[in-house]
């Protein structure tokens, strides 16, 4: 199986085109199935270990909020650990601790997400706990008061005390202009102060059904065992109409916006943010598999173009990274973020037009295809490192599902990325690197604000 | 691009003093709890404690003497290289920074590649090239297809950077000015800001003390000619271990360790760092104009060979080592919603390693905060954990050690902790016996002898302001009556 591997592998890189399935030798079985009630499953075993990952994702997230309610998703996310029927507040959590658990949550703009990691023969309980808290949350509120509290901390925390932290969540703002997106996770302070249980209880009647779940087992399993369990707990859990989502449209070219922010740091830093399709909503896949690929080319490695000539080359900036998430599920932002070389007396003005000029260079220059072939070998080798982890390979598995897309596409990640052309990208980069979908951030020291 | 915001996270100020694996388990606080009805969870009473992947683990010698560990494991096609140095800050002698300096530098440069050549070389096969820096140790890491075609050039290029660095002028000079920008990016981060206060007191003129990357003074005027000579002792095979883990044969494995150690410098192990001196204990400010204060509470603890290890471990765990559920936590976090995380931790380290507790809360409730957490510390070490306390943490930590090594990358870690810290190949094994017959009076005991509310290391960093009285604690949030949940 192995050597099977290896060759495979070797002849990957020539001109033979192997499925990923072929050199990889040892797909992982993976299977889906949806019970009556619409809860999807999606069992992946890897028996390396005798250890099993559960995630439960919802469809809900801070993109799905609206003025006045922002945060609302990761606060009921926070509340989700305060106690359902079969729970006081907290003790899942001491459950799970007392099993040897690693247990958490998180939140995003398209999802809210919960997770166990443990030995295989507790996983029937993870799914008792799930399924209690999906169906029967209590939402106390003395609780609630508490918690909010805890949410505000962690919003001074990783925001207001965070410089870089804080001007990201101002630019989004700005670059979002139409959709959900330009609304930060953990929620607006204001609407922190005046968040009420009761619209964390609406939110979760709304949104926390089974038909809008997803339940992701990846571990030293099958599929019959998970399937006995996931009946055993969820099946009874009634489906219920949801209400509409539609997906986070964005202007198409909103003009040039330009953001100065004052900070309290020592360096002044520039981001670039385009407006781009998603996988989701792009009129052509293909744009944004090279848009993928643009960004891997700008920041895929300590080779890649940001590191050997911005950072290195011209010693233009002291660092740079670009960005781009395509499974998201509505429009996306493709994001260029660099701190000038202050050492060297470099200025943001002469990083933006650093900027400029690689982002030109893609619309008027093919890549060399040893630079894509670098690409690709990082593509192939990263499908096989991810395997080393359940959790990760849970988590694509969930996020593509969650953002309306399906899992499948991990077997044709290679394929697609192979399948774009020199002229792609090239169209690419023209189509989308233009000011009229340009949002541009200065973030600098205070002191030059005065 | 899309901001996650997970209810909790461990902060990285702890982790990055160390790298050695510790086995995490987070316990539980509930004096009385009530009776849940988990079916679940009533069916897996009286079971036996879960099945663990065994790791055969396999150890020998180079001929220059470093030390191999090595796990086979063929189910995905790929390994994992670490070599561990005992070449972190606590070797810099009277040049701060000089570790972390020689370690960046070491992918900058070999005999006819510069830096844009060795990163192609690595990325263009797929390979991960890692490295860092901290007190004790410096690691460089590989982690590679096992396929021949990748693995042998991957292999060849590593033991070049590690072994053969040529160190060139226009790097240092470029690596020494990204150094300085991230020194000037520290300010503006108080949790950083008191991390490095707290060490510099803690230690002093140990080389504990002073910042694993240096200082801005330190940086700027060190010299080519100092990095090589680092790097000739540092960087010797007797100062190395190699840890290996992956789709390889015993042949294969020996003959990567062999290449990895004939290419580095000849050379012994390096003295041991000595014993620091007690600190003195007391509070100390820094004035940070930021919403929340951090709070950081520290004493000398533990070196990795301490005898107490286990129940200190284990008795942190139910302190402050885990998540929710620890004393810290529940008192802190979940009944009074004065802070998102609240963490004790022990860093065992070639010598005294830190104990610490660390947190923030909103600037005018930090005084009140602080006293709550010297009460709740004084309170544990006067009494140790309940019966209840010990026994769930140690049903947590048999369940969680099937987790240590589920995964190569976790296996690698370990193994690169157990040759560092000349721990027996069965450590895991012996530390998960030890702590299950440890006994409340042992844990209490341990902890006073390393531990002492009144010796404590404080220091603050937030912007001052007219304080405020702490909110009253929700009544033992785990008792609540359970009624009919309210739709």
């Amino acid at each position: 199986m192995n050597a099977l591997a290896r060759r495979a592998a070797g002849l990957l890189l020539g001109t033979i085109c192997l499925p990923f399935a072929a050199f990889a030798a040892a797909p992982q079985p993976t299977h889906e199935f949806t019970l009556d009630n619409g809860l999807k499953v999606v069992v992946r075993e890897d028996h390396r270990a005798p250890v099993v990952v559960s995630q439960v994702w919802y469809k809900v997230g801070s993109s799905y909020e609206t003025p006045g309610q922002t945060g609302l998703s990761h606060a009921l996310e926070h509340m989700m650990f305060k106690g359902s029927e079969k729970l006081g507040p907290g003790e899942a959590s001491r459950i799970l601790r007392d099993l040897g658990a690693e247990e958490n949550a998180f939140t995003s703009d398209d999802y809210t997400a919960y997770y166990q990691v443990l030995a295989r023969d507790r996983l029937n309980v993870a799914l008792e706990l799930e399924a209690d808290r999906m169906a029967s949350l209590r939402l106390p509120p003395d609780e609630f008061s508490r918690e909010i509290e805890v949410i505000k901390e962690e919003r001074r925390l990783r925001t207001d005390d965070n410089p870089g932290a804080k001007a990201f969540e101002l630019f989004k703002a700005m670059a979002y202009p139409a959709s959900g997106y330009h609304t930060p996770t953990i929620g607006w302070m204001a609407d922190l102060q005046r968040m009420k249980v009761e619209e964390l209880r609406h939110w979760y009647e709304s949104w926390y059904a089974p038909n809008n779940a997803t339940l992701v087992v990846v571990g030293d399993v099958t599929v019959d065992e998970v399937r006995t369990l996931a009946e055993r707990w969820f099946a009874k859990i009634p489906k219920r109409t949801l209400p509409p989502s539609k997906l986070p449209l964005e202007l198409a070219e909103p003009g040039l916006r330009q953001l100065t922010v004052h900070v309290r740091t020592q360096l002044p830093s520039l981001i670039f943010g385009f407006n781009v399709p998603g996988l989701a909503t792009a009129k052509n896949p293909r744009d944004v598999h090279a848009l993928r690929l643009i960004s891997a080319l700008l920041d895929g490695g300590y080779s890649a173009r940001m590191a050997s000539r911005l950072e290195r080359g011209e010693e233009l900036v002291a660092g740079a990274s670009s960005q781009y998430n395509p499974f998201t599920r509505g429009d996306s932002l493709f994001v260029l973020s660099a701190t000038p070389n202050t050492q060297k007396k470099k200025t943001l003005a002469e990083v933006e037009s650093g900027l400029w000029k690689l982002l030109d260079e893609l619309k008027t220059t093919p890549p060399s295809v040893e630079e894509l072939e670098r690409v690709r070998a990082q593509v192939i080798a990263g499908l096989v490192y991810d395997r080393d982890s359940i959790s990760s390979q849970a988590t694509t598995i969930g996020s593509l599902e969650t953002v309306g897309l399906s899992w499948k596409l991990i077997d044709n990640e290679l394929d697609e990325l192979k399948n774009v052309t020199p002229a792609d990208i090239q169209n690419a980069a023209r189509a989308y690197f233009v000011r009229e979908r340009l949002s541009v951030a200065h973030v600098l020291p205070e002191e030059q604000a005065k | 691009m899309s901001q996650q915001t997970t209810r909790f996270t461990l902060t990285g100020l702890v982790a990055a003093t160390v790298m050695a694996l510790t086995l995490v388990a987070p316990a539980h606080a509930a004096e009385t709890r009530p009776a849940n009805t988990l079916q679940s969870l009533a069916e897996l009473e009286g079971k036996a404690p879960p099945s663990h992947r065994t790791l055969n683990i396999q150890t020998w010698n180079t001929r220059e003497g470093a030390r191999v560990l090595f796990v086979e494991a063929h189910e995905l096609p790929m390994f994992d290289l670490r070599l561990t140095f005992a070449a972190g800050s606590s070797q810099d002698g009277d040049l701060p920074g000089v570790a972390a300096l020689t370690n960046a530098m070491l992918n900058e440069g070999v005999a006819g590649k510069d830096v844009n050549a060795i990163a192609q070389g690595f990325e263009g096969l797929g390979a991960d090239f890692g490295n860092g820096a901290y007190r004790d140790m410096a690691v460089a890491s590989l982690r590679s297809l096992s396929v021949a075609d990748k693995r042998e050039p991957a292999l060849k290029l590593f033991a070049e950077v590690v072994g053969k660095p040529t160190f060139p002028a226009d790097a240092l000079a470029r690596i020494k000015n990204q150094m300085l920008a991230g020194f000037e990016y520290q300010k503006q981060n108080p949790g950083k800001l008191a991390s490095l206060q707290l060490f510099e007191r803690l230690y002093g003129k140990h080389p504990y003390g002073h910042p694993s990357d240096g200082t801005a003074e330190s940086i700027p005027p060190i010299t080519l000619d100092q990095l090589r000579a680092f790097h000739a002792k540092a960087y010797a095979a007797g100062n190395t271990v190699i840890a290996l883990v992956g789709d390889l044969s015993r042949k294969d494995a020996e003959a990567i360790a062999a290449q990895v150690s004939a290419a580095l410098p000849k050379g012994p192990a390096l003295a041991k760092v000595a014993a620091p001196a007690e600190p003195q204990p007391g509070p100390s400010h820094i004035d940070f104009p930021s919403k929340q204060t951090h709070l950081m509470l520290a004493q000398l603890g533990i070196d990795r060979a301490d005898p107490d290890y286990a129940a200190l471990s284990l008795g942190n765990q139910i302190l402050g080592g885990g998540s929710f559920g620890t004393r810290l936590m529940s008192e802190v976090r979940e009944k009074r919603g004065l802070t998102y995380g609240i963490y004790s931790t022990f860093v065992p380290m070639q010598t005294r390693g830190p104990f610490m507790i660390n947190l923030q809360t909103r600037a005018e409730l930090s005084e009140g905060t602080l006293k709550l957490v010297q009460d709740l510390l004084r309170d544990y070490l006067k009494t140790g954990p309940t019966q209840q306390e010990l026994d769930d943490a140690k049903r947590e930590l048999a369940g969680s050690f099937p987790l240590s090594n589920a995964s190569n990358a976790s296996i690698v870690g370990q193994l690169g902790a157990i040759g560092f810290y000349h721990l027996p190949l069965t450590y895991l094994e012996d530390y998960m016996r030890q702590s299950q017959e440890l006994t409340v009076e042992q844990v209490r005991d341990a902890l006073n002898r390393h531990l002492s509310a009144d010796k404590l290391v404080i220091v603050t960093a937030g912007p001052k302001v007219p304080q405020q009285p702490l909110p009253p604690p929700l009544d033992k949030p785990a008792e609540q009556p359970l009624g009919v949940p309210e739709h």
